[in-house]
């Protein structure tokens, strides 16, 4: 039967690419599981020694899956990974069909999974992960995800069931934490959390590995607003927080019962921030994806000189901050989804260049969410200033146009002040706009939602304006 | 033109502040920067008392999540006196979602638990805990209607294309984005802020959107409301100068406030683009 199933997979993949009809990245593995509910269970536990890593987290999950993915080749590894959109238990069922023989085996060292928010806990269900990176929670899409403490409550329920070696968290995020002392109480049956979190040495596990960024690199002082877990997950107090590093990650402390950042694996953080190489990609949120990749290689004793190996080899992510040359101009792609991605892609575009060039590209489709009420809470109003020409586009093209509009001194039809801005409905007439703003050898940087990012590519890789 | 100053009270900025509430403050206050009026936010949290409360002209409230809430309902009975004195007379204020809800008698959970409210407005909410809430939504308000106990004169001056009124029509659409588990349920002391055109409203059986009365909005409207609905947010404004600078009724030495038409182009287009994709034949 599983056979079956893995041969249709293949010839659906196989047709749909001769069509022309997408990747076919969900389309196998979605029917394999329509005609066997357990079908990723069978195939896994045919398969003992391919380890899984599965990776979840709002921001961050393709490029620490290509991070970790590059490193493990480096270390001589047979590695695969699922495509970035396809990541519900469908996708991991087609990249789980993509990847094995017609005789079920699947050969291969690592499978790295990047997963749904949502998603998780059905994957827990169905197989039994070697690791998984829990990277952070912000806002985003509240219309499709809820809200983020019922996210992080499945979480930790999902992971009560223990059927993992490894289990890696961000300990600056406060909910990711709160999640490792839930699981190792839980497991001491001690309990009383309030207890374990006070007393001084917090208990590690070894399956249990946090990493978090040093304090030197944590530059903001205070939380800016959209901030979401700066109240203890633990006992409802408000956080003190020492050093923030963006959103509401950061050196934290609860006043009321002492819940605080886990100890970190410090030696493998030292030796990569004595040096900036390492961290083979700008940005802080790339940090932080660095660091859980390197904690993961760690979990599995790679040597330093293999990872750093593995890290040179990092390139760009599908539309995170990948570069492309029209006529000897460029245009720099940064996904932008979120009011914490976008505020990080601003940060990070202004550390490139003082007075960059930017197209906002704003839809409302359902890989989007419906509701594009979150452009409020990024913070605009700490760039705006520094942006030269601004150019709108996208199914929201007026909303955006909005949130530009009343972050300014003055109104956009103050067209005196205000001409270096421009909205267009049409974002292949917008690209053609934006790239004509910019000098031979200059950089145009897109921010677009997720669905805006797959057009924007497709106009660009497909060349159609020119 | 006379110097004008509004204090703008933001209720429990870090705690109700999901998803873009925010931009209400934001356009509230640049409303008012753009016409030369000053403006000092005022964030009203654990830490204030009373007075501060009191210091505000104008107040907002936005959404939150559970955890959140069980926060700010504790804090709100330390401010449920001064809070009702303030709506009772007039002081004009914008509740959203979870902040409407607040104003109520009581909500119900889906467990059946019933969790008092502050008891400020004749309604109740009550979560049947099944789908939630969620979607574009347009409303039509008809602003006359909702404010028949002060009829201003800010209404009739500011009638024209970008003002309270469109000009051969008295109603008005609003439109925004809805997410929510509570269905509220209005008393006979309260009006509805307007009629449902597409989307669910308060409830998904009554058809009414929101709550109005005397200078207090509460809404389920997410967005956020006021940038894509400037006259409300200029509703809010002149409500708030004119109970501070504006005369009593029995004073004749009435004093002119005008507010500055500003160029809404932009939330008209954003708004067409909505309206287009949700009603048939716009």
């Amino acid at each position: 039967m599983t056979i079956l199933l893995i041969l249709i997979g293949k010839l659906i993949s196989f047709v749909s690419k001769l069509l022309n009809k997408g990747s076919g990245s969900t389309w196998p593995g979605e029917l394999a599981l329509i005609i066997n509910p357990k079908f990723v269970k069978k195939i896994t536990l045919k398969n003992p020694n391919l380890k899984i890593i599965l990776i979840a987290g709002t921001n961050g999950k393709t490029t620490t899956s290509l991070m970790i993915y590059e490193i493990l080749k480096a270390a001589g590894y047979k590695v695969f990974r699922n495509e970035s959109g396809a990541n519900l238990l469908n996708g991991i069922a087609s990249s789980l069909i993509k990847n094995s023989s017609l005789s079920e085996k699947i050969n291969y060292d690592f499978g790295i999974f990047e997963v749904d928010e949502n998603n998780l806990p059905l994957v827990l269900e169905n197989l039994n992960p070697y690791a998984i990176l829990l990277l952070n929670l912000f806002r985003d899409q509240l219309d499709r995800y809820g809200e983020l403490n019922g996210i992080a409550k499945k979480w930790e329920s999902a992971l009560q069931k223990d059927n993992f070696e490894h289990l890696i968290l961000n300990a600056d995020d406060p909910l990711m934490t709160y999640i490792g002392y839930s699981i190792s109480s839980s497991r001491t049956k001690r309990g009383d959390l309030s207890k374990i979190a006070s007393s001084h040495s917090v208990p590690r596990k070894d399956d249990i590995t946090y990493f978090g960024l040093p304090e030197n690199l944590m530059t903001q002082k205070t939380l800016i607003h959209g901030a979401d877990s700066i109240y203890c997950p633990n006992c409802g107090e408000k956080l003190i927080y020492k050093k923030v590093a963006y959103s509401h990650l950061g050196k934290y402390n609860c006043p009321k019962c002492k819940f605080k950042n886990p100890l970190v694996q410090k030696d493998e953080i030292l030796r990569l921030t004595q040096d900036d190489k390492n961290f083979p990609l700008p940005g802080l949120y790339n940090k932080y994806n660095t660091l859980a990749a390197v904690t993961l290689a760690k979990s599995l004793d790679l040597k330093d000189e293999v990872i750093e190996k593995g890290l040179e080899n990092i390139k760009p992510a599908f539309g995170r901050q990948e570069k492309i040359e029209i006529d000897a101009k460029f245009v720099q792609i940064f996904l932008s989804k979120n009011p914490t991605s976008f505020n990080q892609s601003l940060e990070t575009i202004i550390g490139i260049e003082k007075n960059p060039n930017v197209l906002f590209v704003l839809n409302d489709r359902i890989p989007d969410g419906r509701d594009v009420s979150w452009i409020w809470d990024i913070d605009l109003e700490s760039y705006i200033d520094k942006l030269k020409n601004i150019t709108i586009s996208g199914d929201r093209c007026y909303d955006m146009g909005l949130r530009v509009n009343y972050s300014m001194e003055f109104p956009i039809s103050n067209s005196k002040i205000n001409q270096n801005i421009q909205m267009f409905e049409d974002l292949q007439e917008t690209i053609k706009a934006g790239l004509d703003s910019i000098e031979s050898g200059e950089t145009l940087y897109v921010l677009p939602t997720y669905s805006a990012m797959l057009e924007v590519r497709k106009i660009l890789t497909g060349k159609k304006i020119l | 033109m006379k110097k004008y100053k509004l204090n703008i009270g933001w209720l429990y900025p870090d705690l109700m502040n999901i998803y873009g509430d925010r931009g209400n403050i934001i356009v509230l206050q640049k409303r008012c920067e753009w016409r030369g009026i000053k403006t000092e936010i005022i964030s009203i949290d654990q830490n204030t008392n009373n007075e501060q409360l009191l210091n505000c002209d104008l107040l907002m409230m936005g959404g939150a999540q559970d955890t959140q809430q069980e926060i700010v309902g504790k804090d709100l009975e330390k401010k449920k006196q001064t809070l009702k004195k303030m709506i009772e007379d007039y002081v004009p204020g914008l509740y959203i979602c979870g902040g409407f809800q607040y104003l109520g008698k009581y909500y119900k959970e889906a467990s059946g638990n019933i969790i008092n409210q502050l008891g400020i407005l004749d309604m109740y909410t009550e979560n049947p805990g099944d789908r939630r809430l969620i979607g574009n939504i347009a409303i039509e308000v008809d602003f006359v209607i909702a404010n028949e106990v002060k009829q201003s004169k800010w209404v009739e001056k500011r009638k024209g294309p970008h003002g309270l009124r469109p000009q051969d029509d008295d109603d008005c659409i609003l439109v925004g984005f809805e997410n929510h588990g509570g269905r509220t349920i209005l008393g006979s002391n309260i009006k509805p802020l307007g009629k449902v055109i597409y989307g669910y409203g308060s409830n998904d059986v009554s058809l009414e959107e929101g709550a109005i009365y005397k200078n207090t909005i509460g809404t389920y409207f997410h967005g956020p409301i006021l940038p894509k609905n400037p006259e409300l947010a200029d509703w809010l404004i002149a409500r708030a100068l004119e109970k501070k600078y504006g005369s009593t009724s029995s004073s004749e030495s009435k004093e002119k406030i005008e507010l500055k038409i500003l160029n809404d182009s932009i939330a008209k287009k954003a708004r067409e683009v909505i309206l287009k994709k949700l009603i048939k034949n716009y």
